[in-house]
């Protein structure tokens, strides 16, 4: 046939195809050549991982246990001193004084506040969210209106919703406005009792409606059929959503919990630009405490130790998800 | 077909206790619906009146003036010009770099057939789970060996390729027909040809999901190019807001007006292509 021809080879040198092996030989392609092929594809993707990914990864480890000096560009192995540095005292000495006072021990201040904040946000981001898209895909007319108002927070950079918030509850701000005629004016933002959560309630606002649409999509995939039969079998509206919505949403949960939780513990952007982690450290996230040790008081080996803990902690959790949801799962 | 769950035979429509629920079910999405736009809405108050105070733009300017926008433009000490010019190429080099580079490894990791395919797509999934905070350090201290910091170079090329996007890719090019590759081997097209002029064109509707979403939030980054970019040309819009908020706090107006330039685009592109936005949003959470 023509094209085994050896002037038809030339012209697919580097030819590959996910098609059968005979029709492969048929096409006078290698196996060779289709790995060389599949390679050049990759190269470009493998080239930024390795330096930018997968080599930082491993240095981070190297760096944890090194100082790195800005001037000689040279790091020092210090074995497990950053830790010793970052871990001590230890949260419960004192009468737990470093969960209360982030001069005893910075870190597990952050990691205090951190915690508050995943508590806080992870669980209204998330059951908020389903609540929003419970009710709008039920009967609500301008669906896609209202569809749109909770998405439009998500298209925002933190940045500037940090900076708006930050007007919207300063001591003279609009939220105040509101709340003065009731007696409850009060500086959010400037009082360390406040402070953090002032933050959660933009974390709350910006997040919840990602979580919807992510619901709305996951609830599109629930068997209608399910609904009739549990109807006919007059089950409530309760027990619908508990026996066949909720088991049914199961792969999105366990997405967006996750998501949610990986995220919260990565905090940072918002915090910095809100009040920059004050008053008095009110709003120091653990990665806003690791960029402040790192990028602004050049401890580069402290704040890798700290990346190192985080990572176990953010790690130790999508695992503990993962062994829970393998128990939660549902057949039908 | 219907969708709601309320419509099927034996479900009331009438009676007290339906409209008491629906009027229950739309004062609460309402409320929440007031919450997440009024923010916006008084940002754009704020940005329009001359040094607001918080009574004055409640509802409307006080009087609508763009001199917060002519002080921008106007002072020395903020590039305005320069940070917009620095965000688009920014945001514009990272998105051709992941389009081009994901799709590029989806093609090939989804219609290829070479050695260590499926152990190599595997590595790449994997490389979602490792959280953004670990290599901030190392490869920052990595542009400061290559003398990259405050460069284009440096705040783009670590953004140059993302799990996500080759992911989305391959599971778009997977989907499609082996046979038309198949066929334009046996007219004598070689792999990067079949590539590009047989599956790319059918992949447009992921590309410009990928494309809009990385763009966005190339726009929207501000834990990366504030510790890349330190001295003030340098900066991209958010950090130049994050700037702004600490030199002048007190001038409210000239802020929010920083804040709406960063907004405004994003904004107005969602309002315009909606469904678009949030169908690429749902693939996006598909991923797990």
């Amino acid at each position: 046939m023509a094209y085994e021809s050896e002037a038809d080879e030339r012209t697919t040198t580097e030819s590959g195809t996910s098609g059968l092996a005979g029709a492969k030989r048929r096409l006078g392609i290698t196996e060779d050549q289709s790995n060389l092929a599949g390679l050049l594809f990759v190269a470009p993707n493998v080239a930024v991982f390795s330096v930018f990914l997968l080599g930082p990864v491993l240095y981070a480890f190297y760096l944890a246990f090194t100082e790195y000096s800005m001037l000689t560009h040279e790091s020092t192995w210090v074995g497990l001193d950053n830790f010793w540095t970052v871990l001590t005292p230890w949260p419960w000495e004192n009468g737990f004084e470093p969960l209360r006072d982030p001069g005893a021990n910075t870190w597990w201040f952050s990691l205090r506040n951190t915690a508050i904040y995943a508590i806080g946000t992870v669980p209204l981001q998330i059951y908020g969210g389903l609540a929003i898209a419970l009710m709008l895909d039920k009967r609500v007319r301008a669906k896609s209106a209202y569809r749109a108002a909770y998405f439009m927070p998500v298209m925002l950079s933190g940045a500037a919703s940090a900076v708006i918030w930050r007007w919207l509850l300063a001591d003279n701000g609009i939220i105040n406005e509101f709340l003065s005629p009731l007696g409850l004016a009060h500086n959010w933002a400037g009082d360390p009792n406040t402070a953090l959560g002032a933050i959660m309630l933009l974390a709350i606002w910006g997040g919840i409606g990602f979580n919807m649409i992510l619901f709305l999509a996951g609830l599109q995939n629930v068997p209608q059929e399910l609904y009739e039969a549990s109807r006919i079998d007059g089950a409530s509206a309760w027990q619908r959503f508990r026996h066949v919505t909720w088991p049914n949403l199961g792969n999105t949960n366990f997405f967006v919990i996750v998501m949610a939780i990986i995220g919260a513990f990565q905090v940072f952007g918002i915090a910095l630009v809100f009040e920059e982690g004050g008053p008095y450290y009110a709003t120091t996230t653990a990665v806003l405490r690791i960029y402040q040790r790192a990028f602004e008081e050049n401890y580069f080996g402290e704040g890798a130790a700290m990346a190192m803990i985080l990572f176990a902690i953010i790690f130790a959790f999508s695992y503990w998800q993962y062994r829970y949801r393998k128990s939660e799962e549902v057949d039908y | 077909m219907a969708r709601s769950n309320y419509e099927y035979p034996g479900y009331e429509r009438d009676g007290a206790t339906y409209w008491t629920k629906t009027a229950v079910l739309y004062a609460v999405v309402t409320a929440g619906a007031l919450w997440m736009t009024l923010p916006f809405w008084w940002t754009i108050t704020s940005a329009f009146s001359a040094n607001p105070t918080s009574a004055e733009v409640t509802f409307v300017p006080a009087e609508f003036t763009v001199q917060n926008f002519l002080e921008l433009w106007n002072r020395d000490n903020i590039p305005l010009v320069r940070w917009f010019i620095n965000t688009i190429i920014f945001a514009g080099a990272v998105t051709i770099f992941n389009l081009v580079f994901d799709s590029l490894a989806g093609y090939a990791l989804a219609k290829v057939d070479f050695w260590g395919r499926d152990k190599l797509f595997l590595a790449f999934i994997s490389t979602m789970m490792i959280p953004g905070m670990i290599t901030l350090i190392p490869v920052y201290l990595i542009l400061v060996e290559l003398g990259w910091t405050n460069t284009y170079q440096g705040l783009i090329l670590p953004m140059a390729a993302s799990p996500f996007g080759i992911f989305l890719l391959r599971q778009h090019f997977k989907s499609l027909p082996s046979s038309l590759g198949d066929a334009a081997k046996i007219d004598g097209c070689g792999e990067f040809r079949t590539f590009y002029h047989v599956y790319l064109p059918l992949a447009k509707p992921a590309l410009a999901a990928l494309g809009i979403f990385t763009f966005m939030g190339a726009w929207n980054n501000f834990e990366w190019p504030v510790i890349v970019m330190t001295e003030t040309q340098n900066f991209t819009l958010p950090v130049a807001l994050f700037a702004v908020r600490n030199q002048y706090f007190a001038e409210t107006g000239l802020m929010m007006a920083v804040a709406l330039i960063i907004v405004a685009p994003v904004i107005i592109a969602f309002l315009s292509a909606q469904k678009y936005f949030i169908r690429g949003m749902s693939l996006s959470g598909m991923k797990g």
